[in-house]
């Protein structure tokens, strides 16, 4: 506490400034952390799915990094989440490293796969689609992979995680802050990401790549930052799920299980905002509440839903709100103009 | 050896089949109908049922072609309008996600309705032999549909007035306003293509294998493979990509192992795209 009185002034103001865009992070984290007294803490089933919308609340944060700031469609979040669980389950059950241990390693390798992935395309310049398609096709080889390995893996009867904790399981009150902390954590990284020179180089890349290359953008260099980033966000959470729920196989990972959902959850709440994830997540985990007893039919119904929302809300929640919050600052702006234009006719 | 490469052809005509009409739609634009698989899983339920009912298999087959494309033209009609309407990536990822939700509402009210619903059409008939190596019938016959409709569309994109139409489309949507043609019945065209060959995917699967109502998702996920290996929008390349894939699959199934198989055929489709991004015959 000895810098000169002058520099305080500017401190404060920083801290204001970090304040505000920690706001909304807060906010959530605090409605995340007093629903379960209000609501459901009674009812293990209805932990269970609040835990899962959390876990996909987790994966969607790193896809909308991956996807949402830097354009690289990576359909193999559920492979890279598998490479953190599986990586967690085997090293921590079958070699007996620290649990902590395991889901480092698990981060790391996930990172590792997701940086190898986005370095091939972009050395190779894949668009959209194709980046798509690549790593859709390495989510079918990693499941394939996964199946093939039975006596590692289990295959498609699933392995069972001795050392997992019960306080935390999924469908504890435990397991369900254990998420609520690891979503307010990453959405904290996303938020900083947002705010340093790095936030502004995904911007610049996403709204024209050409001109950010030619404004001196490395981005090749910052979409690579970006997935690693991201999948090791993915592979983190993948680790504790397969930890909280002490039982994992190739469907917890699968493609049609997690990939699609992921994509429909942040393209629900507006690709590459902050609070898209959580507000997509929230809204499929009521979904999933509300469908429970339609039985055969959930599909269905989940499919109309998917088709409703995007025929209307096609940017999603998130930028259709602000934007309604936009154009009401602006109708006020333009009544107070007319009002100062003519401060004679207010008065009369 | 010549019969593993045989049968790999024979299972590529097969694949090649299934990504044609896929490929056929990206062209028109870029979207992906991520409903196709589905799609072609109405039309084999179609079949079943209408055969259940007493309907010849032949007839029976072409009220399932047509119900899939009666089907795929609906979704032209109504959905894939405001897709049309935007430009650019946020056309693909609006046709992406409502076609994917067109998916989800087929393959829930299929299970819901036919839960246990299969196709299957036994071809009987003793074992034909080619180049001295005998095929089951129903993989010969599928693989002729698929020959005759390789050479059909090829021929009709080559040489048919509507088919240049419709390439050039493909190659200029506003050049061809220009010229007069109409996008959007050229559309309405291939989307009923597009459904017919997803009907008659169905048929010619069910023909070795039954085809199951869950089977869908796969046949997506599959013809999106061979359709990009192949070169987004190519009739040919759809074909030769199958058939290059089907003999990969079945010799590394043959001398490598059953398991790794899929990993190997995985690998030589990214393995192409990477090489060629464009794919095989892709512009």
């Amino acid at each position: 506490m000895s810098e000169a009185p002058h520099t305080r002034p500017r401190r404060a103001r920083v801290l204001l400034t970090l304040a505000r865009a920690l706001l909304p992070i807060a906010v959530a984290a605090a409605i995340l952390v007093v629903l379960p007294p209000l609501w459901f803490e009674d009812s293990p089933y209805t932990t269970g799915l609040a835990v899962e919308a959390l876990v996909f609340g987790c994966y969607a944060v790193g896809f909308n990094l991956i996807f949402g700031s830097t354009n690289q469609l990576f359909l193999c979040v559920g492979a890279l989440a598998g490479v953190g669980g599986y990586a967690t389950a085997i090293l921590s059950d079958k070699a007996s490293l620290p649990l902590a241990v395991g889901v480092a390693i698990g981060t790391v390798s996930a990172a590792i796969v997701g940086g190898v992935l986005s370095w091939i395309a972009v050395r190779r310049s894949l668009n959209v689609i194709f980046t798509g398609i690549v790593t859709l096709v390495f989510s079918l080889a990693f499941t394939n992979f996964i199946i093939g390995q039975r006596d590692l893996t289990g295959a498609d009867t699933g392995y069972v995680l001795q050392g997992a904790a019960t306080d935390l399981a999924d469908d504890r009150i435990g397991g369900y802050y254990l998420f609520v902390a690891l979503l307010v954590g990453l959405l904290i990284v996303f938020r900083v990401l947002q705010l340093s020179h790095v936030g502004w180089a995904f911007k610049a890349l996403r709204d024209d790549e050409v001109a950010a290359e030619l404004a001196g953008v490395d981005v090749a260099r910052y979409r690579i930052y970006a997935a690693v980033v991201g999948s090791a966000m993915i592979g983190l959470t993948g680790g504790l799920f397969a930890y909280s729920l002490g039982f994992i196989s190739p469907v917890t990972y699968g493609f049609a299980q997690v990939d699609v959902q992921v994509l429909i959850i942040v393209a629900f709440g507006g690709l590459g905002t902050l609070l898209g994830p959580v507000v997509g997540a929230a809204a499929f985990g009521f979904l999933d509440r509300a469908l429970t007893d339609s039985g055969q039919l959930r599909e269905a119904y989940y499919g109309a839903f998917v088709i409703a929302i995007f025929l209307f809300l096609r940017r999603g929640v998130i930028p259709f709100v602000l934007g309604l919050f936009d154009r009401l600052a602006a109708l006020r702006r333009r009544s107070q103009r007319m009002e100062g234009a003519t401060p004679g006719r207010a008065e009369r | 050896m010549k019969a593993v490469i045989l049968d790999g052809i024979v299972l590529g005509l097969g694949f090649g089949l299934l990504g044609v009409g896929l490929t056929l739609v990206y062209g028109l634009g870029g979207v992906l109908n991520l409903a196709y698989g589905e799609i072609a899983i109405f039309g084999a339920i179609v079949v079943s049922q209408a055969m259940d009912r007493g309907a010849p298999t032949l007839v029976a087959a072409a009220i399932g072609m047509l119900a899939a494309a009666g089907l795929s033209v609906l979704l032209d009609l109504t959905l894939m309008r405001p897709v049309y309407r935007q430009t650019g990536e946020e056309r693909t990822l609006l046709g992406l996600l409502l076609t994917l939700g067109v998916a989800f509402v087929i393959v829930g009210l299929l299970n819901w309705k036919y839960p246990t619903g299969a196709l299957y059409i036994f071809v009987g008939g003793d074992p034909i032999s080619i180049a001295g190596v005998p095929m089951a019938a129903g993989s010969v016959w599928a693989s002729v549909i698929a020959l005759g409709v390789a050479g059909v569309l090829l021929l009709f994109f080559g040489l048919t007035t509507f088919g240049r139409g419709v390439r050039s489309v493909i190659q200029d949507e506003t050049g061809a306003r220009l010229v007069g043609i109409s996008p959007s019945l050229v559309r309405t065209v291939i989307f009923a293509l597009s459904g017919g060959l997803a009907g008659l995917v169905a048929v010619t699967r069910s023909m070795s294998a039954p085809l199951t109502v869950t089977a869908g998702f796969d046949l997506t996920t599959f013809a999106l493979i061979v359709a990009v290996v192949g070169g987004l929008g190519s009739v040919a390349g759809a074909f030769l990509a199958g058939v290059l894939l089907g003999i990969v699959d079945n010799v590394s199934a043959h001398y490598i192992g059953e398991y790794i198989t899929a990993i190997v055929l995985l690998a030589a489709a990214a393995g192409t795209i990477l090489i060629r991004p464009r794919g095989l015959l892709g512009r």
